[in-house]
C-alpha cells in the first residue's frame, strides 16, 4: 500500500533481503552464498555485511568474475543438496553465464529427475544514471525457459517471505530485486511482520483495489503504477493495481479475475517494449477474458532502446506517473 | 581392468553395428579412449563423483559395473569398494535402454544417449552427464566438488572434456574457480587431436593443454592415453592430492583418433592413411593385450573368453533393450518443477 511508504520505524526493501538471507543461512546449514565482492567487502550494495564475521568463509564464498563459472558451481552443489543463494552484482551480468541458467539449471530437473534448488539474485533495473550494462531489466530473457521460476517484489514484505521462498523452493529462482527500491521502500516493523507471512511464489497481490481499470505491474513500476492510480482518482477513475510478484509462475487467475471486473487492462513494466513479459499478458488476457474488454489491451514500457547514461535522457523513458496516467484516462474512455 | 576396456570396446562395436544396420539413428564411438576412461574409473571410489562426456562409456561401465558379480566363475573376488548393492545386468540394460532412448532408460526417453544423470548415493552412484555444450559441465562438476568439500567429506569430482572443450570459457572458468576455491577436482583432457574436423593446431597454439596447469597454479600433467596403467597412475596420484584437500589437477591424456566425430559422418576421412594407421596401432586395447601376454599375466586362451563373454553378454543385454517399451507422453519423469 503506498500508505507503507512513509512510516517511523522502518524496514527497507534492502534491510528485507539481508534479514531474509540471515535467517535461511541461520536456519539451514546446507545454505551458502556465492558471488562478487559479497564476503568481506558485504556485496556491492552491502547486502551480505558483516556475514563473513558470522557464518565463515565457507558460507559466504567469494568469487572471481566468472559469471558462468559461478552459476556453473552452484548447480553442481544444488545437485548435492547445497542450497546455493548466488549474488549477481547486476543483473545485467547474468548474461555472462547465460547458458548455465537456460541450458543447465533450468533443464536439469527435466532432463535428470535430480532437483537443483539454487537462487540467482539480480539487481535490476535503471533510474540510477548508470547506463547501458547497470540498468537492465533482463527478466524476460527467462520467462522464455521452462523450468525457471522468475520473481520480482515491490515492498520488503515481499522481498523478505519471497527470498526466502525462494532459498527454500527446489528449483532454481531468479530473484530480481530493484536497486531504486533498495533504500527508497520501506515498511514499519508492523506491517512487514503482518504482510511478509502472505507472499508465495506464483500469487500476484490487488494492492489496490478499483472498479474502472486494471494495472498490472511489478517492481518499481508497481509503485508508479499506485501513484498514477491516485493521481487519476482525482479525475473520477477507480483504479485497481495488481502487483504481479512472481512471473513464472504467473497468477494468471488473479490477473483474469480482475479484468472480469474492471473490463480495461494497462500492463506497465520498466522492460523494453518488443517481446517483453506484458505482451504474454496481454495475450492471455486476449485469449481468456475477450469478452469482458472494453477496449484494447494497453503495454508501456521501456522503448526499444539502451538505457542512455545521461539522467534526464534515462528519465524521459522509464514509464512515468503521468504517462500512465494518460493511457489510463484514456483507456478509460473506452 | 582390462575386463573393462574389453567391455567397453564390445559396447560401442555393438552399437556402431547397429548405426550400419540403420536400427540406431547416430552413435559417438569411444572407440581409443578406452585406456583414459577405464583407468580413471578405476582410479575412483564409490561415493566419488562421475562427470561424463560422449566418449565416456569406459568410465561409466567401470564406476556402475563389478566384474566379480557379473561373472563370478571368471572373477571369484568381487569388490567391496565398488557400487556393491547394484545388480550389474539390471543397470546395465538401463544403460542400454538409455542410448536406445527407451522408457526403462535413466531419462525415460527424455534425453539422447550420454546426456542423461544417475544419482544412487546409497550405492555410490554419483554421475552427471553432458549437455551438447561443451566445457559447460566443468563448472557444474567444480560444483560437486565443491559440495564434497563444505560437507567435509574427502570425495572428488572426476570430469571429462575433450581437447575441443578446452576453447571454451567455462574452460578457464571452471578451472580458474576450481583452483582459487581448492576443491577436489580432476579435469582429465581426452586430447583425440580433432574436434568434429577441426585439428588440435587449430584449436589452441600452445605445444600441449596440461602446461596451462601451471597457469591456474596446479599441477598439468600430460600423459599416453593410450598406456592404461601411466593413467591410472597419474589419476590416482591427483585423487590422492584432492582427497588430502591439495586441490585440482589438470591431466591432458593423449589419446587416437580411431574412429570419426560421430559414426556416419565423414569426419574421419580428413585424416591420411599413415595417420590413420598411427592411430590404429596406438589402441589401448591391444597394446593392454600385448603387454599382459609378454609378461605372462594371462593367455590368448583367456582374453578370448574375456572377449567372448564380453561380447555376448553386450550383445544379449543391447538386443534386449532393443525391444523394450518406448515411452509414452504420459511416461511420468516429473513435471517442470520439482516439487
Amino acid at each position: 500500500m503506498p500508505s507503507e511508504t512513509v512510516v517511523t520505524k522502518e524496514i527497507s526493501y534492502l534491510d528485507a533481503i539481508t534479514r531474509a538471507l540471515r535467517d535461511e543461512l541461520q536456519d539451514d546449514p546446507s545454505v551458502f552464498v556465492m558471488g562478487q565482492d559479497i564476503a568481506e567487502y558485504g556485496g556491492a550494495f552491502k547486502a551480505t555485511r558483516g556475514f563473513l564475521a558470522e557464518f565463515g568463509p565457507h558460507r559466504m564464498v567469494n568469487t572471481p568474475i566468472s559469471e558462468s563459472g559461478t552459476i556453473g558451481m552452484a548447480v553442481g552443489a544444488a545437485m548435492l543438496g547445497r542450497r546455493p543463494v548466488v549474488e549477481m552484482q547486476f543483473a545485467d551480468f547474468i548474461s555472462c553465464g547465460f547458458n548455465q541458467v537456460v541450458n543447465v539449471a533450468a533443464k536439469m530437473f527435466w532432463r535428470t529427475g535430480r532437483p537443483v534448488p539454487m537462487v540467482i539474485r539480480c539487481p535490476t533495473g535503471g533510474g540510477a544514471g548508470a547506463g547501458a550494462f547497470h540498468s537492465q531489466c533482463v527478466e524476460a530473457w527467462f520467462l522464455h525457459t521452462p523450468g525457471l521460476k522468475v520473481v520480482a517484489p515491490a515492498w520488503p514484505s515481499d522481498a523478505y517471505a519471497l527470498l526466502r521462498a525462494a532459498i527454500r523452493d527446489p528449483n532454481p529462482v531468479l530473484f530480481f530485486e530493484h536497486k531504486h527500491l533498495y533504500r527508497r521502500v520501506k515498511q514499519s516493523a508492523e506491517s512487514f511482520e503482518a504482510a511478509r507471512r502472505e507472499a508465495v511464489i506464483g500469487s500476484a497481490r490487488i494492492v489496490r483495489s478499483g472498479e474502472d481499470v486494471t494495472v498490472i505491474a511489478y517492481g518499481w513500476m508497481t509503485h508508479t503504477s499506485l501513484e498514477a492510480a491516485e493521481v487519476v482518482s482525482r479525475d473520477g477513475i477507480s483504479v485497481e493495481v495488481v502487483d504481479l510478484r512472481s512471473l513464472a509462475p504467473m497468477d494468471e487467475g488473479l490477473i483474469l479475475e480482475s479484468i472480469r471486473r474492471t473490463g480495461r487492462a494497462v500492463i506497465v513494466h520498466e522492460a523494453c517494449f518488443t517481446g517483453g513479459f506484458g505482451g504474454e499478458i496481454a495475450a492471455r488476457i486476449g485469449e481468456k477474458a475477450f469478452e469482458f474488454l472494453d477496449g484494447p489491451i494497453r503495454r508501456i514500457a521501456y522503448p526499444d532502446h539502451p538505457v542512455p547514461y545521461h539522467r534526464g535522457l534515462e528519465a524521459a523513458s522509464i514509464p512515468s506517473v503521468e504517462r500512465i496516467a494518460d493511457v489510463i484516462r484514456d483507456l478509460r474512455r473506452w | 581392468m582390462h575386463f573393462f576396456l574389453r567391455l567397453a570396446r564390445e559396447w560401442d562395436l555393438r552399437f556402431e553395428r547397429l548405426v550400419r544396420l540403420g536400427a540406431v539413428s547416430k552413435w559417438y564411438s569411444s572407440v581409443g579412449n578406452e585406456g583414459v576412461t577405464v583407468a580413471a574409473a578405476t582410479a575412483i571410489e564409490a561415493g566419488d563423483a562421475l562427470i561424463s562426456l560422449h566418449r565416456d562409456s569406459g568410465a561409466i561401465l567401470r564406476h556402475y559395473l563389478d566384474a566379480g558379480r557379473l561373472f563370478p566363475d571368471l572373477f571369484p573376488a568381487v569388490s567391496q569398494r565398488r557400487a556393491s548393492q547394484v545388480e550389474p545386468r539390471g543397470i546395465l540394460y538401463r544403460l542400454a535402454c538409455q542410448m536406445l532412448g527407451k522408457a526403462n532408460g535413466f531419462s525415460a526417453g527424455r534425453e539422447r544417449s550420454y546426456h542423461y544423470s544417475h544419482f544412487d548415493e546409497g550405492a555410490g552412484i554419483i554421475h552427471v552427464g553432458m549437455i551438447s555444450h561443451l566445457g559447460a559441465m566443468i563448472p557444474v562438476a567444480a560444483g560437486l566438488a565443491l559440495a564434497f568439500k563444505q560437507r567435509g567429506s574427502d570425495r572428488v569430482a572426476v570430469n571429462f572434456v575433450g581437447e575441443g572443450g578446452t576453447s571454451t570459457g567455462d574452460f578457464h572458468e571452471g578451472l580458474n574457480m576450481a583452483a582459487v576455491l581448492r576443491v577436489p577436482f580432476i579435469l582429465i583432457i581426452e586430447n583425440n587431436g580433432y574436434a568434429f574436423s577441426t585439428p588440435a593446431r587449430e584449436q589452441y597454439a600452445s605445444q600441449t593443454l596440461a602446461e596451462r596447469g601451471a597457469a591456474y597454479g596446479i599441477p598439468g600433467v600430460r600423459v599416453d592415453g593410450c598406456d592404461v596403467v601411466r593413467v591410472h597412475e597419474e589419476v590416482a596420484r591427483a585423487v590422492s592430492r584432492a582427497r588430502r584437500g591439495e586441490g585440482p589437477t589438470l591431466i591432458e591424456a593423449v589419446v587416437g583418433r580411431m574412429r570419426g566425430h560421430s559414426e556416419g559422418d565423414d569426419s574421419i576421412q580428413l585424416l591420411d592413411a599413415a595417420e590413420r594407421q598411427r592411430h590404429e596401432r596406438s589402441d589401448p586395447l591391444a597394446r593392454f593385450e600385448r603387454s599382459l601376454l609378454e609378461v605372462g599375466a594371462a593367455t590368448q586362451k583367456y582374453l578370448d573368453d574375456i572377449a567372448k563373454c564380453c561380447a555376448e553378454l553386450i550383445v544379449e543385454t543391447v538386443d534386449s533393450a532393443m525391444k523394450a517399451p518406448d515411452p509414452v507422453p504420459e511416461t511420468p519423469l516429473g513435471g517442470i518443477y520439482a516439487e
